[in-house]
């Protein structure tokens, strides 16, 4: 708003008020901007977990707090590190990153320092566990496996690219890490073996959770379609088009559907937890069909709030 | 799940805090010892995670596999410790894959050893379970290796301590800082590992070292936001103070107490020719340039004068200035002898002031002399001898002129150096002393194909139009010979006319002149200031039974490639 006019004061104070309002609006703005972010991706991790833990019948534990603290603190450093290239596709959440980048950092760090804490006192495998997103970012986003790559093979020889950058692989990488996060957490942190639910339920509900993740993450490449190209990011939407890519996308979805109805055909999975993955996937199915109908910010946190929606039908039926 | 112990809680507050700094001091890497501090931090993680897990494990076996695994984040706190100091505070050149390598060799033999089970109880001799008000510890009766893991910890810890206590005595305030929260970090564990060997803490069993790494890692994040700990490294600060005296373009030596060579830089090497490696620990005088006169000037502690030396490009003027060394106790402990190349300076004050003496006196003399006869043939408009000692003075004056542009010329910063074959500059400055004097036998000898610059010409030009000149034989004769040596060019113009007044080398040699001692004219300033410009020498001689001999020597330019330089000497 580095244009906006100033009006000269008057002795009523019109103008004071009126900068007043504007700058509240900003402020407004921005804390809207932040709060879409990496707080709003940490909440939906969270509500996801809970869900797991209900669909696998687990006892309640701190896995959905500790998962929604890594999500924070992944998410958080992502837009740190990326904020430059994130600069034309969100820019407010971009221009907070670059302004509050230490703090963000700092933030992202103390998060992950207490989700580790609780993931120790919840024991190895817990431990290991949140480990897994943390490993990931650092291959996926840092420069840490191309400057692996150069130091293996001489320069310019074979130059190994950021996870970030390869086609597919990069949603698939998210979406596996986050199946695991979400699916593996409840066990880890309930200290529940997989025998003990039942291999089939935990491996149809790791299926379910990551084509859906898939979806989620290819779903707002919609929206940054022009940035990724400009940056030469392949996505879905960028080597097939947006049209092909809602395709494809409901396609994944019809499969998330039927891995949902094979979940429920092993009768292990609560029911309660099954409605809400139902209109959670209802849910999904809207966004993706009106991808290119729907504006920047909403597409950017639509497919994640098919999970609050799930979220909060488990809580309607009582869990 | 049961409630942890409170000892467990006070870990996972170490662990949370020593977690977000090791993120935190990652994230500033390539920034000097940024790598290394996230070692360090993540070692403290990593001992007191698995120190959490050792207190909940419920049975000896599951503890003492707990137990083993600390020993990865134990032995890498004093390797990640030890780095990151010496990089932090600018030692880079001692962090090497090789030293870090040899450094690892006692952290990753312990490892080994709690990884193969401790055979032969090297680790620990005895391990039991006890119960105490605060929590179930494995109690271990230390073993050989435990001993010399320990040492080897406290040793590295202490090498890595002394650069960090060096800038606790530091000018800038935000280094202070840092060094001192660095070092309470990380005396605050090693106060609590030496309480555990000396047997000081009542609960048997317990090491508090890694519970009071949240005491570490809250100074580390201190230091890391407060204090700009890895943004603000002192580490630069040592390599640009290094850079500096490198780089200066001034030749600077550094000679110890006992007159011996301790170091001196690049330029020094370069301009005097010297190998670093073998002039150091050598006798200064063996080394330095003009040592005992350098000495003289260090005692006499006045102005600095100027003092010629030769040098790879030459002979040049250098103001030499001495510096001492002292240290915390005002002791002198060397000397820093810094030459400055004074030449361009010297050249361009003397041309001033020759100039000055020109316009002065000698422009005002034929000036009078033209207007005094003027006036002579106003009253006898036939005055012969008047017109003829006008045109005499008024020749005189364009010639002054013309060299006055030529000096101009000679030293003009934007003129590109160019350069000739000796033979060349010979044969033209031989045509242009014969249009001068068509009567004038002049000869030369033998003169090699070497390179030289174009200033030589100039040089050359004026000492034969000199000879010419002002020879008062009927048939004056000039000869030419050049010789070459060590990559030096010997050029020697004889003549058999009347001499040079040796008031005028006098004033050459003193490079300045007075209202009372001053040359004549412009031409000999030439030459010296043509000679002084190549960085050569040049003498003066007489000859018998008659006659002068100037014996210029000067560099060979050997800017130039793809020719050869010289056929001789070499």
């Amino acid at each position: 708003m580095a244009n906006e006019p100033t009006r000269p004061s008057t002795p009523d104070g019109t103008a004071e008020q009126q900068r007043s309002i504007l700058t509240t609006r900003r402020a407004l703005r921005g804390v809207a901007a932040f709060a879409a972010g990496a707080p709003f991706t940490a909440v939906v991790a969270a509500v996801e977990v809970a869900v797991a833990t209900a669909a696998l019948g687990v006892p309640r534990s701190t896995a959905p707090v500790a998962v929604g603290l890594v999500a924070f603190a992944v998410y958080a450093a992502d837009h740190v590190a990326d904020a430059e290239g994130d600069a034309a596709s969100t820019p407010s959440r971009a221009r907070i990153a670059l302004r509050y980048g230490d703090q963000l950092m700092t933030a992202a760090a103390v998060s992950y320092g207490v989700a580790v804490a609780l993931a120790v006192r919840a024991g190895p495998a817990a431990l290991a566990l949140v480990c897994v997103p943390g490993a990931v970012w650092i291959g996926y986003a840092s420069d840490w496996l191309p400057t692996l790559g150069d130091v293996l093979a001489p320069p310019g020889e074979v130059s190994v690219p950021r996870l970030k950058d390869v086609f597919l692989l990069n949603s698939a990488a998210v979406a596996l890490a986050w199946a695991v996060a979400v699916v593996a957490a409840p066990l880890a942190f309930g200290g529940v073996a997989v025998d003990a639910v039942g291999a089939p339920t935990v491996a149809l509900l790791f299926a379910y959770v990551a084509v859906r993740s898939f979806v989620d993450v290819e779903v707002p490449n919609v929206r940054d379609v022009a940035a990724d190209a400009a940056r030469d990011v392949a996505t879905l939407p960028v080597v097939y088009g947006v049209g092909r890519t809602r395709r494809v996308l409901l396609g994944v979805d019809a499969l998330a559907a039927g891995l949902l109805a094979a979940l429920a055909g092993t009768g292990t999975a609560s029911r309660p937890a099954l409605v809400a993955l139902a209109a959670g996937l209802a849910v999904s199915v809207a966004v993706t069909a009106l991808a290119d109908r729907l504006d920047g910010a909403t597409l950017g946190v639509a497919p994640d709030c098919s999970y609050l929606v799930a979220g909060t039908v488990l809580l309607a039926l009582g869990w | 799940m049961a409630a942890l112990a409170p000892l467990s809680v006070a870990l996972l507050v170490a662990v949370t805090i020593g977690l977000a700094a090791a993120i935190l001091a990652w994230r500033e890497r390539p920034e000097p010892g940024a790598t290394w501090l996230a070692v360090l931090l993540a070692g403290q993680v990593w001992w007191a995670t698995f120190l959490v897990f050792e207190l909940e494990a419920a049975t000896l076996p599951a503890k003492a596999l707990w137990y083993d695994v600390q020993w990865v984040g134990v032995v890498a706190i004093p390797v990640g410790w030890l780095f990151f100091a010496l990089s932090y505070t600018g030692y880079h050149r001692y962090v090497t894959r090789f030293s870090v390598a040899l450094v690892s060799v006692i952290p990753v033999a312990t490892v080994a050893v709690a990884a193969a089970g401790d055979p032969g109880d090297l680790l620990a001799v005895d391990r039991v379970v006890r119960e105490t008000a605060v929590g179930t510890f494995l109690d271990i009766a230390p073993g050989p290796l435990y001993y010399v893991i320990a040492g080897y910890t406290y040793l590295l810890g202490a090498v890595g301590s002394v650069p960090l206590l060096q800038l606790i005595r530091d000018d800038a305030r935000p280094f202070r800082g840092q060094s001192a929260a660095l070092l309470i970090g990380t005396a605050a564990p090693w106060a609590g590992s030496v309480a555990y060997l000396t047997g000081a803490i009542p609960v048997p069993g317990l090491d508090p070292t890694p519970i009071v790494f949240a005491v570490s890692g809250v100074t580390y994040l201190f230091a890391l936001s407060r204090f700009r700990l890895l943004t603000l490294a002192p580490a630069p600060r040592r390599r640009a103070r290094q850079l500096v005296f490198e780089q200066l373009h001034d030749p600077v030596f550094v000679v110890g107490a006992e007159d011996l060579l301790v170091d001196l830089n690049e330029s020094a090497s370069e301009t005097f020719g010297i190998d670093r490696r073998a002039a150091i620990g050598e006798r200064a005088g063996a080394i330095v340039p003009r040592y005992d006169a350098v000495r003289e000037l260090d005692g006499e502690r006045g102005s600095p004068r100027p003092m010629s030396i030769v040098g790879r490009d030459g002979q040049r003027p250098y103001e030499v200035t001495i510096r001492d060394v002292v240290d915390d106790h005002d002791r002198t402990t060397a000397k820093v002898i810094a030459f400055h190349d004074v030449g361009a300076y010297l050249g361009q004050q003397q041309r001033l002031n020759v100039l000055n003496r020109v316009f002065r006196h000698d422009v005002r003399t034929e000036t009078n002399l033209i207007l005094g006869y003027a006036e002579r043939l106003r009253a006898d408009a036939t005055d012969e001898r008047a017109l003829a000692i006008i045109e005499e003075s008024a020749g005189r004056m364009l010639e002054l002129s013309e060299r006055t542009r030529t000096a101009g010329e000679l030293f003009d910063p934007t003129e590109e150096a160019k350069s000739g074959a000796l033979p060349d500059v010979v044969d033209e400055v031989v045509a242009d002393a014969r249009d001068l004097d068509p009567d004038a036998r002049i000869e030369t000898g033998r003169v090699p194909d070497v390179t030289v610059s174009s200033v030589l010409r100039v040089v050359l030009e004026n000492l034969c139009s000199n000879a010419v000149r002002h020879n008062d034989t009927e048939t004056s004769w000039v000869r030419i010979d050049a010789a070459v040596a060590d990559g030096w060019v010997e050029v020697t113009v004889a003549d058999d006319g009347p001499g040079i007044d040796p008031a005028e080398y006098d004033v050459l040699d003193r490079g300045t002149e007075t209202p009372l001692r001053h040359g004549s004219g412009i031409g000999l300033w030439i030459v010296k200031w043509g000679v002084d410009h190549l960085g050569g020498r040049i003498s003066f001689a007489e000859r018998e039974p008659r006659g002068t001999t100037v014996t210029v020597s000067v560099p060979i330019d050997e800017s130039v490639t793809g020719k050869p330089s010289s056929d001789e000497g070499r």
